[in-house]
Order: C-alpha cells, then sequence, then structure tokens
C-alpha cells in the first residue's frame, strides 16, 4: 500500500489534519480492500464548494484502487464507514457516461452561467464579480493598465521611425467581463496619448471578444465613450482563430483576465511510471437527487432529463416547456442552482496506450507531455486542454513585437502538483481550475515564443499570476 | 538548357515531426552523431526526391542536417565560443561569442562543400546551396573581440567567402546568401551588402541573395518594406536577389522598376506560413503580375521562404502548385500546351 500525503501548508497548520493520519489508515486497514493494490492520497480541497466527497474510492485501471481523503473534511466524519462506502460500487444519479474530464457536462453548467449570468445573479442577488477572490476584478488598475500603454507607445514609436507602424493599431481583450477593463485601458491610453503627442488613438482598433453576448453588451455599453474605437465581438476562447482570423500578426497586445482557469481541462496522472487519463462522471448522491425532485415536486427519474434538457436550453425556455415544474424563470434558475450545489465528480484512471495516442487539442498530441511527466515521477496534472488551445490560436495573432498578458491562477512549476489541489472546484455557478503553466510555456516555446510569470505585482498577497508570452530570439 | 520561369526553392524542406524530435534527442546525448548523420542521409534523399516528383526545376538539400538557420555555421566557425551545446530543443539558438578575433587562416573548415557532395550525387537537375550571410550570423553572436562595430561581420564573410571557394571547387554554381534578420536591421544594409561583396569576392558562380522578414516558427520577425533595401542592394555583387512577395502582396514589385533592379529576381509566389495550399491559378496570376514589371528571363520561381516550418504533404501539395502554376504561364508565353 502506498501512501500518498501531499505536503501542503495545512499539515503544519491544523492539528486536526495530522491526526486524521492514524485514524485515515486504521480505517483502510479496517476496510476490505486488497491492500496490496491500494494507494492512498491525503490532499486538502481548499475550495468550500467543489465536487469531491471527503472520501473517495478510484479505481485504477482495472486492479488497482485510489482512496483519496480531504484532509480538511476528514476530522468530522466517520472514516471507516466512508471509506467502505465509497469502495462500494457507486450508487447515486449518474448525469452521464464515464468522458475525459473536458467533456464533462460541468462544462456545459460552466457555460450556461456565463451565456444566462443576469437570471444567476437576479436569483443571488450579487454580480459575478463579487464572487471573484477579493470581491473584485484585477481589471481596474490603471497602474497596470499605463505600464502596458507606455510600454506599447516605446515600440510604436520605433517602428514608426521605420515606416513601419501599421495604419491600424491593434488591441485584442479576451473575456471582457463588465467592460471595466476596456474603460479603464481606453481612458488612461486617452489621457497618455495627448500627452505623448502621436495621435494614436485615432489609429486605435480595440476588439472586446467573449463568449457571451450578454456579457459583451454589459461591456459594450461601458465604454460606449470610446464607441468609434471598439469593436465586440462573440469569440469562444478555445478557438479564437476561427472569428479572428483576420487579426493574424496584427495585434499588438492581447489581453486575457480570469478566462483560461475557466476552460476545460482533462487532467493526466502518471502512476508508478504508467500513463493514465482521469476520467470523470458527473453524478448527484442519492439523498441530494431525493432532496431536489421533492423540492420541485419531481419524479426522482426525471430529475436527471431536466438537468440535460437544462443545460440545453436554459432556464428561461425550461421554464417556458415545463410551467407545470418550474411555472416561472426564477423557479427554473432555483433548480439549476440546486442541481449545481449538489453536483459531484467520480473519478477513474484510464491506461493510454502512449502519450501520442492523446491529443492535447486537435493539433496537438501527448508527445509534449514526456518532459513534464517524466521530469516529476508520480504526478497527476491539469492538461489545460482549453487554456492551451486559447493561447495557441492567440499567438499566431499577435504581431512580431506583440505580447499576449493573461492574469490567472497559473502553477508556475510542475512540483507544485505534488503539493496542492488546484482544482476543479466551484466559484458561485462557473468552475474554476488553476492553470499548468509550464505546459503553456513549453508549448508556447516551441511556437518561438518565450513566457514569463510573475506574480500580480498591483495587488500583492494575490493568487493571481501574470503570464506574458512574446516572440522570442 | 534552363527553361524559362525556371522553379527552385529558396533552401529548406519540411522537418517532419519524427525528425525533430530525433534531432532533438541528439542534442540531449541521446543518440550519437553518426546515427544522426545517417538520418539526415536517408531525410536528404527524400527531400531531393519530393522535389523532383513536384517538378521542381533547381533543387536544394533542404537544410535538413541544419538545427537551424544560425548554429549549424556557428558550431564549425573556429574561433565562435558556444559554452553550452546540449539543446533542450533541437532548433534553440546556441548562446555564441567571440572573444578574440576569428583566425584568418584556421585549419578547418565548415564542410559545406561535402555536404553540397552528397547532394550533387543524388540528383542530374541543377543543385542550388544557401548558406547563412555573414550580417545574420553576427546577430547571433557576443561580441567582445572587435572595437568597431562592423568587423565581426566583415571576419565572418571572409571565413565564408573561404568555404565559397570550396564551394565552388566541388562543383557548386549556384550559391544563395542568406540574410533573414537583415529586415530587423534596416539602418545596416550598406554594411550587410559589403559583407555580401566579401563573400562573394572572385568566386565564379551565380549568386543569389536572399532577403525575408524572417520564418523562425513559422513567422514573420518583422514587417515592413523592402524600401530600405535599395538602392543599397544594388552594390551587392550578386546575380539574383530572392525575395518574398506570397504573404506580403506585389506592392514592393514597384521597387524593381523603381530603382531600376537590372539582374534577376527570385520571385515568392508561395507564402510558407500557411498551411493553407495555394492553387495554380493564384500562382500564375502572382507571376502575370511579375511580369509587367520585368521580362520572364529575369524571373526565377520560389516559395517566400524555406519549407521547413510546413508538414510535409503540404510542403509537396505546394511545390506541385508552384510549378503547375508557372507550367500555365510558360504556356501563355511560348504559345505551348496548357498543362
Amino acid at each position: 500500500m502506498d501512501v500518498d500525503l501531499r505536503p501542503v501548508k495545512k499539515l503544519r497548520e491544523s492539528a486536526a489534519a495530522r491526526s486524521a493520519l492514524g485514524p485515515i489508515i486504521e480505517a483502510v486497514c479496517a476496510s476490505p480492500a486488497d491492500l496490496a493494490r491500494l494507494r492512498v492520497v491525503c490532499d486538502w480541497i481548499q475550495y468550500k464548494q467543489n465536487f469531491r466527497e471527503p472520501v473517495v474510492a478510484r479505481p485504477i485501471g482495472t486492479t488497482d484502487t485510489e482512496i483519496a481523503v480531504d484532509l480538511r473534511r476528514s476530522t468530522d466524519i466517520d472514516l471507516e464507514a466512508e471509506i467502505k462506502h465509497a469502495l462500494e460500487d457507486p450508487a447515486g444519479v449518474a448525469l452521464e457516461p464515464w468522458v475525459p474530464g473536458r467533456d464533462s457536462c460541468i462544462w456545459r453548467f460552466n457555460a450556461l452561467y456565463w451565456q444566462a449570468l443576469s437570471e444567476w445573479e437576479q436569483a443571488t442577488g450579487r454580480q459575478y464579480e463579487q464572487s471573484l477572490p477579493g470581491g473584485e476584478s484585477d481589471a481596474r488598475n490603471t497602474e497596470a493598465a499605463r505600464e502596458l500603454i507606455l510600454e506599447l507607445f516605446r515600440i510604436w514609436d520605433e517602428l514608426d521611425a521605420r515606416r513601419a507602424l501599421p495604419d491600424e493599431l491593434y488591441i485584442l481583450e479576451l473575456g471582457v467581463g463588465n467592460g471595466s477593463q476596456a474603460r479603464t485601458w481606453l481612458d488612461e491610453f486617452v489621457q497618455l496619448d495627448r500627452r505623448h503627442g502621436r495621435d494614436y488613438y485615432r489609429r486605435l482598433r480595440y476588439l472586446m471578444g467573449d463568449y457571451s453576448p450578454h456579457v459583451l453588451e454589459r461591456a459594450r455599453q461601458a465604454v460606449a465613450h470610446h464607441a468609434e474605437r471598439i469593436s465586440a465581438l462573440v469569440v469562444d476562447a478555445t478557438r479564437p482563430g476561427i472569428t479572428l482570423g483576420f487579426l493574424a500578426g496584427k495585434a499588438f497586445l492581447v489581453y486575457i483576465s480570469n478566462v483560461y482557469d475557466n476552460l476545460p481541462t482533462d487532467e493526466l496522472a502518471c502512476i508508478h511510471g504508467r500513463t493514465y487519463l482521469v476520467q470523470t462522471q458527473a453524478f448527484l448522491t442519492d439523498e441530494d437527487a431525493d432532496l431536489i425532485a421533492g423540492q420541485f415536486g419531481l419524479d426522482r427519474s426525471a430529475v436527471s432529463k431536466l438537468i440535460d434538457r437544462l443545460l440545453r436550453i436554459g432556464p428561461e425556455l425550461l421554464s417556458e416547456s415545463a410551467p407545470g415544474q418550474f411555472p416561472a424563470p426564477k423557479s427554473a434558475v432555483s433548480f439549476w442552482r440546486a442541481a449545481w450545489d449538489a453536483l459531484r465528480l467520480r473519478e477513474r484512471y484510464v491506461p493510454l496506450e502512449g502519450l501520442d495516442s492523446y491529443q492535447l487539442t486537435p493539433d496537438l498530441t501527448g508527445e509534449i507531455l514526456h518532459s513534464l511527466i517524466e521530469a516529476d515521477g508520480d504526478v497527476r496534472m491539469h492538461v489545460s486542454n482549453g487554456a492551451l488551445s486559447s493561447l495557441t490560436g492567440t499567438l499566431p495573432l499577435l504581431h512580431p513585437f506583440g505580447r499576449v498578458q493573461c492574469h490567472d491562477l497559473f502553477l508556475t512549476g510542475s512540483q507544485q502538483y505534488r503539493t496542492g489541489f488546484y482544482g476543479p472546484g466551484k466559484y458561485d455557478g462557473s468552475v474554476v481550475n488553476w492553470v499548468n503553466g509550464p505546459l503553456l510555456q513549453l508549448v508556447a516555446s516551441r511556437r518561438g515564443f518565450g513566457v514569463q510569470f510573475a506574480p500580480f505585482r498591483q495587488r500583492p498577497g494575490s493568487n493571481i499570476t501574470t503570464l506574458t508570452a512574446q516572440a522570442r530570439d | 538548357m534552363e527553361p524559362l520561369l525556371p522553379t527552385t526553392v529558396v533552401g529548406s524542406y519540411s522537418v517532419p515531426e519524427w525528425l525533430e524530435r530525433l534531432k532533438t534527442e541528439y542534442y540531449q546525448r541521446r543518440i550519437s552523431a553518426q546515427h544522426l548523420a545517417d538520418i539526415h542521409e536517408v531525410a536528404i534523399k527524400a527531400a531531393v526526391k519530393d522535389q523532383e516528383l513536384a517538378g521542381i526545376d533547381i533543387v536544394s538539400d533542404g537544410e535538413l542536417r541544419r538545427d537551424n538557420d544560425v548554429d549549424y555555421f556557428l558550431a564549425r566557425i573556429p574561433g565562435v565560443h558556444i559554452p553550452q551545446r546540449a539543446k533542450t530543443d533541437y532548433f534553440d539558438y546556441y548562446d555564441a561569442e567571440v572573444t578574440r578575433p576569428l583566425p584568418d587562416s584556421p585549419d578547418t573548415t565548415l564542410e559545406l562543400a561535402n555536404d553540397f557532395k552528397f547532394t550533387r550525387q543524388l540528383t542530374q537537375r541543377p543543385v542550388k546551396f544557401s548558406f547563412t550571410g555573414p550580417f545574420s550570423l553576427s546577430r547571433r553572436i557576443r561580441d567582445g573581440a572587435y572595437d568597431r562595430p562592423g568587423d565581426l561581420v566583415r571576419a565572418l564573410a571572409r571565413r565564408l567567402n573561404a568555404e565559397a571557394g570550396l564551394l565552388a571547387a566541388a562543383g557548386a554554381d549556384f550559391l544563395q546568401i542568406d540574410e533573414p534578420f537583415l529586415a530587423g536591421y534596416p539602418e545596416h544594409v550598406e554594411l550587410a551588402v559589403e559583407a555580401v561583396n566579401i563573400v562573394t569576392e572572385n568566386i565564379d558562380v551565380t549568386w543569389a541573395l536572399h532577403v525575408c522578414y524572417g520564418n523562425r516558427y513559422a513567422r514573420p520577425s518583422w514587417e515592413g518594406h523592402y524600401d530600405f533595401l535599395f538602392p543599397a542592394v544594388k552594390a551587392a555583387r550578386v546575380d539574383q536577389v530572392v525575395l518574398e512577395f506570397a504573404r506580403k502582396g506585389l506592392d514592393d514589385l514597384r521597387l524593381i522598376r523603381q530603382h531600376g533592379w537590372d539582374r534577376r529576381l527570385g520571385f515568392g509566389v508561395i507564402d510558407v506560413k500557411t498551411t493553407q495550399v495555394e492553387t495554380p491559378e493564384l500562382v500564375a496570376e502572382r507571376i502575370r503580375r511579375a511580369l509587367e514589371y520585368l521580362p520572364a528571363d529575369r524571373l526565377m520561381i520560389n516559395p517566400d521562404c524555406g519549407l521547413r516550418h510546413l508538414p510535409p504533404e503540404v510542403a509537396r501539395r505546394k511545390l506541385r502548385a508552384m510549378v503547375a502554376g508557372v507550367a500555365a504561364v510558360r504556356a501563355e508565353l511560348t504559345g505551348g500546351d496548357k498543362p
């Protein structure tokens, strides 16, 4: 039996966590599992809203099993009973078949959140920005905007001196939030440009791209006073080239804030030198399914079908199509929130027959993961498929002197995967995963871009890291 | 006899993913130099065959031995110091430096003549052999040896001149100097031309000078126009300039007329930075536009730059499209049958 005790910070800080270790081992030994084919992982799930039970069992291939215990929640439970329960055949109401993490319906929930954000906000009584860590976006930081703008002026002056400055100066923002970043940035630009005296503002084209028309419209209103410089486009962040192909080689700055952590991802694991894909299955526990059924006057067997319909048509149309159960959109939103709160993921490890048999993105095979996986021995890591697809789709948009600047939750070293838990978690109605920074760095490097990570300087102590990608050599 | 509108390549040929991986294995000391050399020979044979099958008139070795456009040369030039020769990826650039002037009469060569001879015996077709020019090489060297700016460039040019002599002695009759970095330093064009003239001095072959906007990772390193190249390039003792037009558009053709360029133009008709394959009709249309500025006997037709970043099948299809487009225009010019 392997015991993988993650060296999380809380082990030092929480006596309760430490005191749980003995009982965990005792409970495992008391279980009917074959200890020779068992590994135990003790980690710490910092997200209060997440997809895990305190104790879960994950099949490894067809012979072995991993038991994972969340130390944060391990002290107030009957460990022996929970482990026994986890090892039993899975119960509950499955919402989907076993799928790779990126194909899970949790991403359909996530997409619905952004599409029907206003309904969600009305129901919760608070705007999404309030659910961000710190209660606000980092987008309003004028100091950060000023630094970027002055650097752009320097580049543009140089290009202008060589008669190599294009007539139109493109800036792209992917994931526009409520428009406060764009407003801050453009207002600052006007002031600095006036002082600089080159009238770059007249040549500026500020493109706002977002998945959600609702979010886009709200952002557009926030920058209405810059209307002549602004274009708003519905963009799938994971495939920016589809909408923005015309921008290839032209963007001087692509600004992305808090998008990548919210894009679909798989996880891969290396256990005893063998590589596995983590497959997931979303489900509701029997108790939660019964609770939801009772709350909305449903037959329990109808719950999963109604969730699927909700994810396809959204709360408003769900209310229209099933007025008996959901007399108003508000009640459909309540159903949505209840399902989201109750949503759990079970997991299993499926062996990969060679990394090249795994596609990270449509254009990229798992071959590139060799160095990351080989470097760190046993590890489980996000593949950040959505973020990778987004970044590799964004880099070709850059002017040779352009850059991507991205504020997000990045791991900056693969070793971090051995010491902590980095998602998935729930932020309000959306999914959050930390992004595999070293992998993005490696993939960008093979495309000729250097990627640097730095703490977000304008808000010390924040978990946010700034990624900057620029052509190298 | 050379056909009208002869077709050729700029130099590099598609590097398949498997070859990239093997090259990296070599730089991480996982396979031997001999194994890699054997692999390169097989790959070069295939590249030459691909070009022949596509109908290219003047072929190259595809530069498949080279890790990138700079290091293959720097690693062989006596006096250039490279402290760390292992690489994370084969295509990365070395950090190189010179701490004292390059020796004028070194005992060793860059062995480019051997590379040429290998290719020469593979094909009956004319062979173009290209190497990176002194200005671009100098941009990747930390110069701690020379007091006057430009002296390192001149020293490298002398080294390349000696190498060109060996290439000519080995039978090479069409050599090309590549200056992929020049567009980023337009203020140095006179120096670059001076260095080109040192390289070509007393070497009696057909000389081409290729200037592009960079092709590292299939991306331009710079943007702009070829204005900076003229009129300085007229002082270069070369027989043709090889320029990119497919990606950038044909506007710069005006410079040929405006500055009275009276030699040949290697006319780029294939965009090597996109996997989208041009149609023969588009290629033909581009050539017809060029014919408004130059007579057919002063045009040579080639891709914008090397094909190294294109997948093999795309590279083959692009070359076939180029050849078909040229055939259509040839037929129009000579009254022959259209293909």
